[in-house]
């Protein structure tokens, strides 16, 4: 059997009952779409919890390794290899590196998070023709999704997708958005009131 | 930190790795750290125990971080208090209904260790 007969073989009968719609149908992927999402980001935050665990143990062991460097006796010290201490601030460094890059997924779940939202409000959006006919309940749409995006990373692609010119976001214009991303890599802004 | 008193942080975020990175981001500046993972586990800790900062999220479920913090200042023992809010969010906005609710001030994530131990000891 070819791949091709072999995927047509693979591909589901469309069951077309009764109360078939292209609206449900629309609300049907659009729900598929988030939960593939939602699986992926549960798979992922067990992922991310081992190597939070883990860093932190190793981080605890470094810290402790530390205390028993500095608490040795003069003389001791003395004959220490001086590339231990220089190693132990080394890891100190590293180890706040770490603690910002371990944010970004966290940020990135928060983000991911909104847009499963999106896809599940569109979905339940899409299953109503008579709404989806009426410009005003776009606009409401548009509200409800603007609201959610609340970090100025979000604000700035929707500001790009639906206020701007969108077309070809993706492909066409990563350059202007990578520079911001790595401008806001460093850490945020405090403001004290 | 000055003194032989250990000062005890309150840290409030529902997701356990950030809780983890202020953790022993804090401990490591020899902080006691309790934690809490919204808003109202926060507000049952804060009146059962003496806390000298709170650091909290604000999107959580059940009671947000703005929230918290208005209930906190409305408890004779929290009015002065400092409490950061670190979050996400850095909209003028939601910043200013930190503000109103008796923030003393406001992070964006990711937070650097070193700064966000340097806000701490300013405030404290």
């Amino acid at each position: 059997m070819s791949a091709s007969t072999a995927d047509t073989a693979l591909m589901p009968t469309l069951k077309l009952s009764e109360d078939w719609t292209p609206e449900g149908q629309l609300g049907l992927m659009l729900g598929l779409c988030e939960a593939q999402m939602d699986s992926a980001i549960q798979e992922s935050d067990q992922s991310i919890d081992t190597l939070v665990r883990a860093f932190t143990e190793l981080v605890e062991t470094a810290r402790a390794v530390g205390s028993l460097t500095s608490n040795l006796p003069a003389e001791v010290k003395a004959q220490l290899d001086p590339s231990t201490q220089n190693q132990l601030a080394a890891f100190s460094n590293q180890m706040a590196a770490a603690v910002v890059a371990f944010q970004f997924y966290d940020k990135l779940s928060q983000r991911l998070g909104h847009v499963r939202y999106s896809l599940s409000t569109l979905a339940q959006f899409a299953c109503s023709r008579s709404q989806m006919q009426q410009p005003e309940q776009w606009t409401r749409l548009h509200s409800t999704l603007r609201r959610l995006y609340r970090t100025q990373e979000e604000r700035e692609v929707f500001q790009v997708m639906m206020e701007g010119d969108g077309s070809g976001f993706v492909h066409a214009s990563p350059a202007p958005l990578s520079a911001g991303t790595n401008e806001r890599a460093a850490p945020g802004e405090i403001e004290l009131f | 930190m000055s003194g032989a008193h250990q000062q005890t942080i309150l840290a409030v975020d529902d997701s356990a790795s950030m809780r983890q990175m202020v953790r022993f981001t804090l401990e490591g500046a020899g902080y006691k750290v309790v934690q809490a993972a919204d808003g109202m586990e926060a507000l049952e800790l804060a009146r059962g125990a003496s806390v000298d900062l709170v650091l909290t999220d604000v999107n959580m479920p059940r009671m947000d971080g703005i929230a918290l913090v208005r209930e906190l200042r409305n408890l004779d023992s929290y009015k002065f208090v400092p409490m950061l809010v670190l979050t996400t969010e850095s909209g003028q906005e939601t910043k200013m209904r930190g503000k109103q609710a008796g923030a003393t001030g406001w992070i964006v994530k990711p937070f650097n260790p070193e700064q966000l131990l340097a806000t701490i000891s300013r405030v404290l």
